[in-house]
């Protein structure tokens, strides 16, 4: 009688978890799905891209990757023609210098308010927050027309400007968790022997919090190089993009997909590449819980 | 050294000072050492929060002062419209246009929020699961998160296109036809929601299974030995202990739903008619397509107010105790 229970519940406990795998794949095949259009179009002879039924046997070939950099100039509604490798670079020079800038000011920030208990600094905090929440529409609006009466529009600082209303309070407030973590004792301790406030901060402090440093880093650049409404609004010839550049060439009318596969992979393939490198330890953490 | 009740003794308490008795000489130099931190913290903190000021809050400001003019780019002028722009969403040739915004933006977020959240519980609580060969899962539902919305959007648009896309192909195989996914009005909104719970769906799934994975286990396993079912060990265990979790995922996805716009250009650009035209989106045509700065700054203080009020509601929620 027990030993037939315990079967039947053995036996309920395999199909339920037949069922959660059965969900498993179903959900994975939905997020691999796009992905996996991507990645094969982009290796996938032009003259392929469009046949129904999909060809999904083919002879891999780069010409998706010389159309990519070689899109036809001012070919888009918004697009400035300044050619794809031009603009992933663009996109980079924004990614370090706005991330620069938010961990520079956003780290110190951060430390103050950990250690801070002051009810202004909890206010602060939730202001912080509030910022970083809000969407993008309500800074871009009158930032636009503050960079026009300025004339910064399509300049690197209107845009690194823009990306600190989310960059600058998402390292800070992060950056005051981290910190927090790390007991006051430590600081005293660092005082007691003689460190002033800096020291204590850029020697003892900042050292431990390396990981979360990371962490943010990455979350910041992935951040800044995937945003695209505000660098739709504010870049120009010398500063889009490469989402604005790519998105500029869904709205071309001859929607190139084998070229548009081949940029989006661009986009894709360096976040991924840098998130395994850098944080194959943070993740296996994560995914372990 | 500062006399008693400067700057530097009130920093003094702020900042952890203990204020018990102690000889003159090393209070006076406490002090010093409480001004000194005080400096540093300034210092350190400042040009974080000026740039946030100038960058943010002065911004949201002048957008909320504008919204009470009549400034446009183009013509330069600048009057005080009072209350005008709000009315144009009320009466007036653009009146209905906004209206059907506001109602679009409920649609997309309440019915995507309410999607995603269900569908996004149900895999946290299935990838929490302790199974062989998870950690592959749960990587693969962090994925989503890490890819550019953009190069992501493209692809959906190409697999939803109505001729040669790859879900028409199965579609078609199924019996089912090849419906004009994003080009009808009666599928456009529903296949947006999809689209936006490709990233809404893994996002909640993982900030959930986290709050699940670190819950105590004791209350769990008395539950189990009790006999509890397991839906009721879920109802009455698992969800009363990731309520802070959830909440703050659901937060997370109704601002970026709130905000959503690649998705929303690249895929429909607000159609077919005004079908998918959510505010966030309007508020671009308005501003930056039409030029009407001042009316996009009132439809902006609109749809923060919209956002603002389940935000309220949330918080008061996630802080109510059992």
């Amino acid at each position: 009688m027990g030993a037939r229970a315990q079967l039947t519940t053995q036996a309920r406990s395999r199909i339920v978890d037949a069922a959660c795998v059965a969900v498993l794949l179903i959900g994975s095949a939905i997020i691999l799905f796009p992905l996996f259009w991507m990645a094969e179009t982009a290796f996938k002879p032009p003259s392929e891209a469009y046949v129904m039924p999909p060809k999904f046997i083919f002879s891999p070939t780069l010409v998706n990757f010389r159309g990519a950099f070689a899109q036809q100039q001012g070919a888009g509604l918004a697009g400035y023609g300044t050619g794809y490798g031009r603009d992933l670079l663009h996109s980079l020079i924004l990614l370090c210098a706005s991330v620069a800038v938010a961990l520079v000011l956003g780290t110190p920030a951060g430390y103050a308010l950990s250690r801070s208990r002051s009810a202004g600094s909890r206010l602060i905090a939730g202001g912080l927050i509030v910022v970083y929440i809000a969407p993008a529409l309500v800074y871009v609006l009158p930032l636009y027309v503050v960079y026009e009466k300025l004339d910064l529009l399509g300049s690197f600082v209107a845009l690194t400007a823009f990306y600190e209303t989310f960059e600058l309070p998402f390292v800070t407030f992060m950056m005051r968790a981290f910190f927090s973590d790390i007991s006051r004792e430590l600081d005293d301790a660092a005082r007691i022997d003689g460190c002033s406030r800096w020291q204590t901060f850029l020697k003892v402090v900042l050292p431990l919090v390396r990981p979360g440093l990371v962490t943010v880093t990455i979350l910041t650049g992935v951040g800044s190089w995937g945003e695209y409404f505000g660098a739709l609004i504010f870049s120009g010839p010398s500063t889009e993009t490469a989402p604005v550049n790519l998105a500029d060439f869904v709205g071309a009318g001859t929607s190139n997909w084998g070229a548009l596969a081949a940029g989006s992979l661009l986009l894709v393939v360096p976040v991924l590449v840098v998130v395994v490198v850098l944080q194959r330890g943070y993740l296996r953490r994560f995914a372990a819980g | 050294m500062r006399p008693a009740g400067s700057p530097a003794a009130l920093a003094g308490d702020e900042l952890g000072g203990r204020g018990s008795e102690q000889a003159p000489a090393r209070r006076s130099l406490r002090r010093a050492r409480d001004w000194a931190d005080r400096r540093f913290f300034v210092l350190a903190a400042c040009p974080a929060f000026v740039l946030v000021a100038a960058v943010a809050a002065f911004p949201i400001l002048l957008s909320s002062w504008l919204s009470f003019t009549n400034y446009t780019p183009v013509s330069q002028s600048l009057s005080w419209a009072g209350i005008g722009n709000y009315k144009q969403m009320i009466s007036g040739p653009n009146a209905s246009f906004a209206q059907s915004a506001i109602t679009n933006t409920v649609i997309f977020v309440g019915g995507g929020l309410a999607f995603e959240t269900v569908l996004g519980v149900l895999f946290a609580v299935i990838l929490a699961r302790p199974m062989r060969g998870m950690m592959f899962f749960r990587a693969l539902f962090f994925l989503p998160l890490m890819i550019n919305v953009v190069a992501a959007t493209i692809a959906w648009g190409a697999v939803l296109n109505t001729s040669d896309g790859w879900v028409n192909y199965f579609t078609h195989i199924l019996g089912l036809g090849m419906p004009n996914w994003l080009g009808s009005s009666y599928t456009a909104m529903p296949t947006l929601i999809l689209v936006d719970s490709w990233t809404g769906v893994p996002l909640i799934a993982v900030i959930v299974m986290v709050g699940i994975l670190v819950l105590p286990r004791a209350p769990l396993e008395a539950a189990r030995v009790d006999g509890a079912s397991a839906f009721a060990m879920f109802r009455y265990v698992v969800l009363p202990g990731v309520r802070p979790v959830l909440i703050f995922a659901v937060m997370f996805r109704l601002v970026s739903m709130f905000g959503q716009f690649a998705e929303i250009q690249l895929l429909t650009n607000g159609g077919p008619g005004l079908a998918t035209t959510v505010l966030n989106f309007f508020v671009y045509e308005q501003s930056f397509v039409n030029g009407d700065v001042a009316f996009g700054a009132a439809l902006a203080v609109v749809l923060v107010l919209m956002m603002a009020a389940p935000l309220v509601v949330l918080f008061r929620i996630a802080r109510r105790e059992y």
